[in-house]
């Protein structure tokens, strides 16, 4: 195996690390179902091991990330076109285990991730990326940069799509 | 503050969402090589194929009639200018991973098009291969007339399943296109959606 091979190998392992989460949450907001989702994250990784030879730091490694993420995440919506199914009615395996003790609290948890990320599925795509985006943390120029857009087309689209998630949230049982 | 305490909420909503598995590193691992294998059998099979397919043009065109020259030449310019032509359509369409969202639904965009018109074109020279297939059978006739006569039933096999085909292949062109379309539609919605916000 060549050292240069072995470097991307790490940095790949690296990537994954402290990015699997996330990227993992950002398929539960392209895809429902657990096994196909399963199938988008591993698509997504894939990408990124094969677009990491190519990158020369253009950009910041998670920016890298969140860039082919989402396209992923489109290319995936756009060929399967999958009728939307609620959030709420996922099998209970869909759901991460809870390690706290009581049941109603974590029972009220698991109801208000459910409805918080059902309102997501059914945002517009363009709202939707930026709610995940603002979830995972990312900055204004971050999300600019991951959609090809600027900071004030963010701020502008940030507050529409807080609001619409807002509107979902309310009107979802 | 009201604002951030409920983002707050949802960042701990989201974030408990999923966790990273102990198992998807190694799931990746077996998914990659998975894939350079089947990377690099691809290519090595359309190698095989092309060459298969251009030795069997040049066998056949040592046949001492007009039939196979002419489906050597056909084969030959059917195999190179296909090529070409979908080298043609699908240029600066490749490796649009890195891109910004933005550049990649437009490139995306591009790309869908391009298959497109790539299968459009690929019903005509279907259709075109037919008609060059049923013309050098007709200009041969006389030579092949005898060789009728004496094997009439593989002939008969022959015909039948090259009229079978037809049907099988229209019904794939009609099923590939109806995808593509829908997936046309599907870029178009993403584009006109990211156009709702001027810059």
């Amino acid at each position: 195996m060549s050292e240069n091979r072995r470097a991307l190998e790490q940095q790949f392992g690296r990537i994954l690390g402290e990015h699997g989460a996330a990227i993992s949450r950002l398929a539960y907001s392209y895809e429902v179902v657990a096994s196909v989702r399963e199938e988008l994250v591993q698509e997504i990784a894939l990408a990124i091991w094969q677009a990491l030879a190519h990158f020369r730091g253009e950009c910041s490694e998670r920016t890298f990330v969140y860039r082919i993420a989402h396209n992923r995440g489109l290319t995936h919506v756009w060929r399967r076109r999958a009728p939307h199914q609620p959030l709420h009615d996922l099998e209970e395996s869909d759901e991460p285990a809870d390690p706290r003790p009581h049941p109603e609290a974590q029972a009220a948890q698991t109801n208000q991730r459910a409805r918080l990320m059902s309102a997501i599925q059914s945002l517009p795509m363009t709202h939707r990326q930026m709610i995940v985006m603002m979830l995972e943390g990312l900055s204004h120029a971050e999300m600019g940069e991951v959609l090809g857009i600027t900071e004030n087309n963010v701020a502008v689209r940030l507050t529409r799509a807080r609001k619409a998630l807002k509107d979902a949230i309310g009107v979802r049982p | 503050m009201i604002e951030d305490h409920e983002l707050d909420i949802w960042r701990e909503q989201w974030g408990s969402v999923a966790e990273s598995s102990p198992e998807f590193q190694r799931k990746i691992q077996q998914r990659i090589k998975l894939q350079e294998r089947r990377f690099l059998l691809g290519n090595v099979l359309s190698a095989v194929a092309l060459m298969g397919i251009l030795v069997f043009a040049v066998v056949i065109r040592h046949q001492a009639s007009w039939l196979g020259t002419g489906w050597a030449t056909g084969i030959c310019v059917l195999v190179f200018v296909s090529a070409g032509y979908r080298l043609w359509v699908l240029r600066g369409t490749w490796r649009p991973e890195i891109q910004s969202t933005r550049a990649f639904v437009e490139l995306w965009h591009r790309r869908v098009l391009a298959r497109l018109q790539l299968l459009r074109i690929s019903i005509y020279v279907a259709v075109g291969w037919i008609i060059t297939c049923a013309a050098l059978t007709a200009a041969n006739w006389t030579t092949l007339k005898p060789d009728v006569k004496v094997h009439p039933t593989d002939w008969f096999e022959v015909l039948l399943a090259s009229v079978l085909m037809q049907p099988v292949i229209w019904f794939w062109a009609a099923w590939l296109r109806r995808r593509k379309v829908a997936e046309l539609n599907e870029v178009k919605k993403t584009l006109h959606e990211m156009d709702g916000v001027p810059d």
